[in-house]
């Protein structure tokens, strides 16, 4: 590591009041709340059933887009596609996006005027104020976090390797199987952890699919909206805190696993 | 034992274009070319890596143009040996096993004779990130050969070795390819590794085959100009004939070749080792001039000498010894020559 020299610190400088700007209102957060009141909102039901249902469908989403963005993210770097970088653009876009229109938009394409609101609605699966809604909601925003995480994961693994693997017998899948997926599949951890966050923090989609059953960060706006910053501190704290360690478990689990990357 | 007929591998950028090899068993056979000739994807393509577009290609007489990789019975080991960096030494050598029906048994003993010969005792539990460039190569070698592949294909084995590697790692290719009888290919841009490997081979350019055959045949009796300039061969000059003998185009110079040229000749060349330095009034062959010494460069243990006699230059190899005992140097004369045998038309 290089010693800190003249232009490093006047870059620290330039950059300070962007990790104040971070920081700060985390700190005050975190800290304004009495432990009193923490205990107290932790034995709220109704507030331990929010951060669990947030944190429980952001893995469910996060799990949907390992089982289906883990081949497009493997196509994505590995083949050339007809219209391959419309299809980028594509998941790209909730990233651009304003949220609410992301909730809009598929109550739209939900709703019962629209054939597959309707063929949804025939095979019994209601999107409206229901945590499979939420579910579509947090993967919406959440699969481009996923798919780019993971595509760069696969970008990394030299094709050679692959190659290698044909060479000596392995069919295309056992490939994958046994070469490919082992040497990506931190990325893929850390593409879980991306959407996650990104699915947990989710406010405006959700708000406008399902208000109920409520997630954390819909009650926090609630309690902010009915009672004021007081009441929804605490809950914020909570989530953060479940949250980060929720992350931190999850990061040591992928830096556990790879002896050669010791 | 692998014939390659009328093929073509067109990419938007390159193409190798109606391509004819014979490889034969037991051979030693190098494809040579300079980089950007097409020889790695060649090499690919007899893999099954880059399909061929058209052509055939027989492994014992069965076309297996168009099977997959994985069927082929061919094994390559890459350049860079591509291990694979999760496994260790142990499990990338087995890694092959599980896909070509060998029983445990059978793999264990391939296993345990690759290792003692190969030299791999003291590292099958270590992984990649942690051999050297020769323990890599040695490791990537076991991995195809416990497959007993029908043909082994290296492309350029050498190349990413440190040279304190290099000799080793040139005289386990040739143990390898001596003790198991095996069918190699190898792909390469050094003619001095190839001169040492192989026997047979051809000399690639632009995705076409220029020349194939014998070894010392393509190294002595270069084809044509590109193959002469490729292999070393210097002293290259346009002649015409003048009786028996070779007289080179713009000048009174003539040269008496081992035997009457073939009439579509154009060019001759002498290898520049050839050259031989001659104790003044004492020649030895019969082609025997003095010229006088127009530069001397280092190249090695050796010194590139450039003579002038009668309006031509030649290039010389001679020992740093000769250059000393003779007390040659830049702008006085020499007398020097070159046996007929050593002189090359084509």
């Amino acid at each position: 590591m290089k010693q800190m020299d003249l232009m490093g610190w006047l870059f620290l400088f330039l950059g300070l009041p962007l990790i104040l700007l971070l920081t700060l209102p985390l700190i005050s957060m975190t800290t304004e709340p009495s432990a009193a009141m923490l205990k107290e909102t932790i034995a709220d039901k109704d507030v331990v059933a929010a951060i669990a249902r947030s944190i429980s469908l952001s893995l469910c989403a996060a799990g949907l887009a390992f089982i289906m963005g883990t081949p497009l993210a493997y196509l994505l770097a590995r083949k050339e596609l007809p219209g391959k970088r419309l299809l980028e653009g594509i998941i790209d876009l909730p990233i651009m996006i304003p949220h609410p229109v992301v909730g809009i938009a598929i109550l739209s394409l939900a709703g019962r005027n629209h054939p597959i609101g309707h063929f949804l609605s025939d095979v019994g699966i209601q999107i409206m104020g229901t945590k499979t809604g939420i579910i579509c909601v947090l993967l919406f925003v959440g699969l481009p976090f996923y798919i780019n995480t993971v595509k760069s994961g696969f970008d990394s693994v030299p094709v050679r390797l692959e190659n290698a693997s044909r060479t000596l017998g392995a069919g295309a899948l056992t490939t994958f199987i046994r070469i490919t997926f082992p040497l990506t599949w931190r990325h893929m951890i850390l593409g879980i952890i991306m959407c996650t966050a990104r699915a947990i923090s989710e406010f405006g989609a959700v708000v406008i699919v399902a208000y109920h059953p409520m997630t954390a960060p819909v009650m926090i706006y609630e309690r902010f909206t009915a009672f004021g910053l007081k009441y929804s501190q605490p809950i914020a704290v909570w989530l953060i805190f479940i949250s980060f360690v929720l992350f931190v478990m999850l990061r040591m689990l992928s830096k556990s696993i790879h002896p050669y990357n010791r | 034992m692998i014939s390659l007929h009328h093929i073509n591998l067109h990419l938007p950028d390159f193409s190798l274009t109606d391509i004819h090899l014979q490889v034969h068993r037991h051979d030693f056979f190098a494809l040579i070319g300079p980089t950007g000739s097409g020889k790695s994807l060649l090499l690919e393509g007899i893999m099954g890596i880059m399909p061929f577009t058209s052509g055939i290609l027989l492994s014992d007489g069965r076309d297996i143009t168009r099977f997959p990789v994985e069927k082929r019975n061919l094994a390559l080991v890459y350049q860079d040996f591509a291990l694979f960096p999760h496994l260790n030494v142990f499990k990338n050598t087995l890694y092959g096993t599980t896909f070509h029906n060998i029983s445990k048994k059978e793999a264990g003993q391939r296993f345990t004779y690759l290792v003692s010969a190969l030299g791999l005792e003291k590292i099958v539990h270590r992984y990649p990130h942690n051999l050297s460039g020769g323990e890599k190569q040695r490791v990537a070698l076991a991995r195809s050969l416990i497959l007993n592949p029908q043909v082994l294909l290296l492309d350029e084995p050498l190349s990413a070795l440190d040279p304190v590697f290099h000799d080793e790692a040139r005289q386990l290719l040739k143990k390898v390819h001596k003790e198991l009888r095996m069918t190699i290919i190898m792909v390469s841009h050094n003619f001095d590794e190839v001169l040492y490997l192989a026997n047979r081979g051809a000399i690639i350019k632009g995705g076409r085959i220029m020349h194939q055959g014998d070894i010392l045949s393509i190294f002595e009796k270069p084809d044509s100009r590109f193959t002469a300039n490729f292999v070393g061969m210097k002293n290259i000059m346009p002649y015409h004939l003048n009786g028996s003998s070779l007289q080179i185009t713009g000048t009174r110079l003539e040269i008496i070749p081992h035997c009457p040229p073939d009439p579509a000749h154009q060019y001759m060349g002498i290898r520049p080792e050839n050259i031989l330095f001659h104790i003044p009034g004492n020649p030895v062959c019969k082609n025997h001039f003095t010229g006088k010494i127009k530069d001397i460069a280092s190249c090695g243990v050796f010194l590139r000498v450039q003579l002038e006699t009668q309006g031509v230059m030649f290039e010389a190899v001679w020992p740093a010894a000769h250059i000393k005992q003779f007390r040659l140097e830049t702008g006085k004369t020499a007398a020097f020559g070159f046996p007929s045998v050593a002189v090359h038309t084509f």
